[in-house]
């Protein structure tokens, strides 16, 4: 009896001292009361960054507090959307871009920025498409980064074995013969992660599908992803296998990019977003990118582009003014030039001085010959997406289950299933 | 008479309220209010219109939610095929040897439980160390002579959703084996020894006499095995993403589920309306199935 | 004891069988602590040795990591958090769960079929799913912020396998044992505590891990709900080593070793319930 007692007794004990939390915050210092801004990321790796970032912005307006929450990234979207639902939003947040944003703005839980922050407009068309909500044509977003889809390279390798950036397909193809032949993985992709094979048709595809012609005509139907151009650029996506680690079905992204930095491998198709990740793991690594060449080596190499992230604004907020005003923190070009600078991140801030870093510096200068990185930006807006699709297909391609042909067909039966233009 | 059926029905309410009250407002609540959503048309996160059986009509016909749906399915049932004929088979041995003090059993007892208490972040990670192409298995396999046997177990269509079966069963055999453990011991020592006085042989011992008398811990067992066949999702999202590559093999009905109602990362975008549409089925098809084997079950137990 | 299994006095074919099995147990023990092992061992490891080596043994043994990871990355309060928020939920598991079940397995009653579904059909689908709804909930209840809001939803996760497997055992507990203390004018209260709860020990042991384990290790509802930082429960900070593009596996393992400390105290601490033959002597 008795200690049945006591177990009820401890128990409602620790409910009644646990139900005194709640919502109270800890009283503020100064006199005026502060606003409290929640602020919400998806990059746990960048916190101190963005700590350092709030900690100038609150020494320039004191009356402002942020709180900065980093969520997990595969997270990120559930509990934002289930905060947002329920009226607990954070007040200013990191979004993603194109259907992410969508599925945002047109819910009316994001706030139309345009009156806003006017400068918005000033800029570029490719970094607003991923800020603007199909829908209504209206900006919901301050773009912030956008990445960059390339190949990395081992310079270290290449001068060691005399090997110069190639012109053309079939050079590369020749110097990864030549590593293979040095003992060295030529291509570290693997394809066990699906979006890994996006991100390597990103790197790849636009030198055979046909870069921007085809991109403008896909999005409008003229064209379909059965087009003889894009089967043969899957047809040579499936030719690079033999350059790839052993049983590369099984390889995942962390192990693909431990060959780069680890020098096993020679070459990775991969995002501007490694760069980081490659000088943190081994400061010693000496690489470079370049932009992957079509057979033809008259033509322009191209590279895919596309908007990564911007920060939004809650339109339910009850702080207003305050999100605004960290807002245009967060677009100014102080920022950006910082993005750039620490985290080797492509900030999308008009006017910033990019020469600062090297690595940016090159990526700017890839860009000019830049198409949009197809499936995530002209097909991301409704299930099943073009990513997906092309995903599940390409792991098949790769694994030698489909055939390039029969991938085509996949992504295109399944986006055309809501596509319009494709249902002419 | 009334008033000791009063009594009765008092102390039922006394013991059986407080649980069903938590369990009422915190998951038959949001659970319904999720499927009430597949009876709406949505745009993203917002509802429009109220369409009825639409979307089970898109899920089960429309391109390429019918084929994904069957595919996970099937998948399902790998699963629970697997898990009964491999898991539950050794839960029964190993919990059955154990009973029998076999030398050794103290241990065993102790340490066959311990992978239940990894998170399953570290039994998804430390297992896709292992199933790599340059990880243990592999290697094991070539050390023993057997390098054609070699495979990316996690990365080829054949191989991986077995594979994620055989990590799981890894982590759950433990289980089953001490259920069955407590359950064949208190099987009433009187009936063992007299039996055994008998000449009764092991395999009649256990099949006519044991077996019989532990059918509610079997029922609870299959139960609960359907019902983690027809929802596992957290093993193959650490294992292979919430897409179920390569190419959709490993995809189930769990997985197709929350990437149709929240969208997946790098690949998705939400569609509730569905989405929710496929949490309907899977809750019908899990109720049936557990009440069918609660029924039957009920129907084989014998009472001392 | 005359039914066990021993090599002495047994006939070959026996012996042999014995013996396989014997193999087969052990090579599952070594997959065990395997795994124990490495994990422990690449807590002491930088990144870049886990992604290069992962199977060798560390090249240093120091526990900067676990210091970083404790103090530095505020883990102690994490910590204990996770030690209220698991203790009490559990301790609401066991004796709700332990009251449904006998509210459903004890007496004979029409409904008794339907109460029981009710209580399974927690486990029919993740909560996870149903994330959106429950949210709206939690904020109509106030809760949000509260460790008792992810406290709630354990149980609530808790009960319905607690539920399934008490009623299982306690089906099993003969009526003859209840006639005679009814007898003895026992009222069901006592019977519930005096006589059912005893005798199902070791069902309770095994429902008290296979509960503790999800709700000690879940990292979503306290994430989702949780937001001051002295709230935060253990898996939350596990879940900031997560980067979108970068984790940081080290640190990763240093507090995956330490929260796996208090489930193997938890669980040696119930293994001594599974002690045989509780009925055996009862019925006398």
């Amino acid at each position: 009896m008795k200690r049945y007692l006591m177990l009820v007794i401890v128990c409602l004990a620790a409910v009644s001292a646990l139900s005194a939390t709640g919502t109270t915050e800890a009283p503020s210092t100064s006199a005026p009361a502060k606003v409290e801004l929640n602020f919400w990321t998806w990059r746990p790796e960048d916190v101190a960054f963005y700590n350092k970032q709030i900690g100038l912005f609150e020494a320039a307006n004191p009356d402002i507090h942020v709180v900065q929450t980093a969520l997990k990234n595969t997270e990120y979207n559930t509990i934002l959307a289930a905060a947002l639902a329920g009226g607990s939003g954070p007040d200013v947040f990191q979004g993603r871009a194109y259907g992410g944003l969508a599925t945002f703005a047109d819910s009316h839980y994001l706030e139309p920025l345009e009156q806003w922050l006017p400068e918005l407009k000033n800029y570029s068309a490719a970094a607003l498409l991923g800020a603007t909500s199909p829908t209504d044509g209206k900006i919901y977003g301050s773009p912030a980064v956008s990445q960059t889809v390339f190949m990395f390279y081992n310079k270290a390798i290449y001068k060691k074995l005399g090997l110069s950036i190639p012109k053309s397909w079939n050079e590369m193809l020749a110097n990864f013969e030549a590593t293979k032949k040095a003992g060295y993985i030529p291509l570290a992709n693997g394809a066990m992660e699906g979006w890994t094979l996006e991100t390597m048709l990103g790197g790849m595809g636009p030198a055979f599908y046909g870069a921007n012609t085809f991109y403008n005509a896909v999005v409008k139907g003229e064209k379909t992803f059965q087009d003889p151009a894009f089967i043969k650029a899957i047809e040579k996506m499936q030719s690079l296998g033999v350059y790839m680690p052993d049983m590369y079905m099984g390889v995942s992204y962390e192990d693909m990019r431990a060959y780069f930095f680890n020098e096993v491998a020679a070459h990775m198709i991969g995002g501007s977003y490694e760069a980081a990740y490659f000088k943190a793991q081994n400061p010693s690594l000496d690489f470079d990118v370049f932009a992957i060449p079509g057979e033809d080596p008259t033509k322009p190499a191209y590279v895919s582009v596309y908007a990564d992230m911007n920060f939004a604004m809650n339109a339910a907020t009850k702080n207003k003014d305050a999100s605004v005003k960290f807002l245009r923190f967060l677009s100014s070009k102080e920022f950006g030039n910082a993005m750039i600078s620490e985290l080797k991140m492509i900030s999308s801030v008009p006017g910033v001085n990019a020469s600062s870093d090297p690595f940016i510096a090159r990526v700017l200068e890839l860009q000019k010959n830049s198409t949009p990185f197809i499936f995530l930006v002209g097909f991301r807006y409704q299930q099943p997406t073009g990513s997906s699709l092309w995903q599940a297909a390409a792991q098949g391609v790769m694994a030698g289950k489909l055939t390039p042909a029969e991938a085509a067909k996949q992504v295109q039966d399944g986006i055309a299933s809501y596509y319009k233009p494709f249902q002419k | 008479m009334n008033v000791k059926r009063l009594r009765k029905a008092s102390w039922i309410i006394f013991f059986v309220t407080p649980g069903l009250l938590i369990v009422g407002i915190f998951i038959l609540l949001p659970l319904f209010m999720s499927l009430y959503n597949s009876l709406f048309s949505w745009n993203q996160l917002i509802p429009v219109q109220f369409i009825g059986l639409e979307n089970f009509k898109r899920l089960f016909t429309g391109y390429p939610y019918n084929i994904r749906f069957f595919n996970a399915l099937r998948n399902n049932l790998i699963w629970f095929l697997t898990t009964m004929v491999v898991q539950n088979s050794l839960g029964l041995l190993f919990g059955y040897l154990l009973s029998r003090n076999i030398p050794g059993y103290q241990a065993f007892k102790r340490i066959f439980f311990i992978p239940v208490l990894f998170s399953i972040i570290a039994v998804g990670f430390l297992w896709g160390l292992y199933l790599k192409p340059t990880g243990l298995v592999n290697n094991f396999l070539a050390v023993i002579g057997l390098d054609s046997w070699r495979h990316a177990w996690l990365g080829e269509e054949r191989f991986a959703t077995l594979s994620i079966i055989l990590v799981n069963i890894w982590r759950w055999v433990g289980f089953p084996s001490l259920v069955f453990l407590a359950a064949i011991d208190n099987v009433p020592r009187e009936c063992i020894e007299a039996a055994h006085l008998d000449g009764v042989g092991e395999w009649r011992m256990f099949w006519r006499i044991i077996f019989p008398l532990i059918i509610p811990s079997i029922t609870i067992i299959v139960v609960l095995t359907v019902i983690g066949s027809l929802n596992v999702f957290e093993q193959i999202y650490t294992m292979t993403g919430l897409d179920g590559g390569p190419n959709y093999s490993t995809d189930t009905i769990g997985t197709l589920f929350y990437r149709t109602a929240f969208g997946s990362v790098d690949a998705g975008s939400p569609e509730i309306g569905i989405g929710s549409a496929i949490g309907v089925v899977i809750y019908l098809l899990t109720f049936l199935i557990s009440l069918i084997s609660i029924l039957s079950g009920r129907e084989k137990e014998v009472q001392l | 004891m005359i039914t066990d299994l021993r090599f002495r006095g047994a006939s070959v074919p026996k012996r042999l069988f014995i013996l396989l099995m014997i193999v087969v147990m052990c090579v599952y023990v070594l997959l065990i602590l395997y795994p124990l092992f490495n994990m422990v061992i690449s807590s002491f490891k930088s990144n870049r040795e886990i992604l290069t080596h992962p199977f060798a043994l560390p090249d240093t043994v120091d526990f900067t990591n676990y210091r970083v990871v404790w103090v530095d990355k505020g883990f102690n309060i994490y910590f204990l958090n996770s030690l209220l928020v698991t203790a009490v939920s559990m301790g609401l598991v066991l004796l709700f769960g332990s009251m449904g079940a006998y509210g459903v397995s004890r007496y004979q009653y029409r409904a008794s079929t339907i109460v029981y579904m009710l209580f399974l059909s927690g486990i029919m689908l993740p909560l996870k799913a149903a994330i959106i709804p429950l949210f709206l909930i939690i904020k109509r209840l106030g809760l949000i912020d509260s460790r008792l809001s992810v406290i709630f939803i354990f149980i609530a996760m808790g009960l319905p396998s607690t539920v399934f497997i008490l009623s299982g055992f306690m089906k099993g507990i003969p009526m003859e044992i209840e006639y005679a203390a009814r007898i003895d004018g026992c009222n069901d209260l006592v019977i519930f505590r005096r006589i059912m709860m005893p005798m199902t020990a070791p069902a309770i042991a095994l429902v008290t891990i296979y509960n503790a384990v999800p709700i000690w290790n879940d990292f979503f509802f306290p994430l989702v709900f949780l937001q001051t930082n002295t709230r935060k429960t253990l898996p939350v900070g596990l879940s900031t080593f997560f980067g979108q593009h970068a984790t940081n596996w080290s640190l990763l393992f240093t507090s995956l070793s330490i929260a796996i400390l208090p489930m193997l105290l938890l669980y040696l601490f119930m293994s001594r319930y599974f002690i045989k033959g509780m009925t055996a002597g009862a019925v006398k």
